[in-house]
């Protein structure tokens, strides 16, 4: 089943006194630049990454990262 | 830009510096004499390897001085992702070459002209590994 994933991360930052995205990777292990790219849709994380960012958020996984499927018909 | 794609684009820069006249040389047939030993093309050979490596060293020194707490940073997932994908076209690079040179060039070449299709073949797989990395980091680059 294909499909998008979204994420709330650039939202979230900001709502934690603007976190930058350098900070945000340097507390689960992983570059600025990677950071960037799972922002912006262009690079899936793992699992293991993604339950990490949503520990720094205290939130649950599905509040930060969603899945959106696509339909036969392409919506 | 990551330091990861600094480093790779460092190492292209550097091979087409270095090797890029070397390999020149050879096409336009500026070294006559293709018997095995020609100490002078080997020495030409001594020289671009020699050239190469000190241009990556103070290439790196000089990267690591400039973003030192990204050259620090461990490689993270997306770093080893895009490097075992470049790997692994590589390996496919280097082996093809390797099949061409070492099992087929033999039936009909010989000397120096095997020699340097060897390592004109581990340059093309190096600039393949390092052009991938480059693409990697390229694509994700918002």
């Amino acid at each position: 089943m294909s499909g998008t994933l979204t994420n709330q991360i650039r939202l979230l930052r900001f709502m934690r006194n603007e976190m930058s995205q350098a900070e945000l990777g340097q507390q689960v292990g992983l570059t600025r630049q990677t950071i960037a790219a799972i922002e912006a849709g262009k690079y899936a994380p793992s699992l293991e990454t993604a339950f990490r960012i949503a520990g720094v958020f205290e939130l649950p996984l599905e509040q930060v990262f969603q899945w959106q499927p696509v339909t036969a018909d392409g919506r | 830009m990551s330091y990861r794609e600094r480093v790779a684009w460092l190492s292209l820069l550097t091979m087409l510096l270095t090797f890029g006249p070397y390999f020149t040389l050879v096409a336009i047939e500026f070294f006559p004499d293709a018997k095995l030993p020609d100490f002078f093309q080997l020495f030409c050979y001594g020289v671009t390897a020699v050239s190469q490596a000190c241009l990556l060293g103070l290439g790196h020194l000089w990267l690591r001085r400039r973003f030192a707490q990204e050259a620090k940073a461990p490689l993270d997932e997306l770093d080893l992702q895009i490097k075992q994908r470049a790997l692994s076209i590589a390996y496919y690079v280097l082996m093809t070459g390797m099949i061409m040179v070492g099992v087929v060039m033999p039936f009909t070449e010989q000397g120096w002209k095997i020699v340097n299709s060897a390592l004109f073949m581990i340059i093309v797989a190096e600039v393949v590994q390092q052009s991938m990395v480059v693409l990697g980091y390229r694509r994700v680059a918002s």
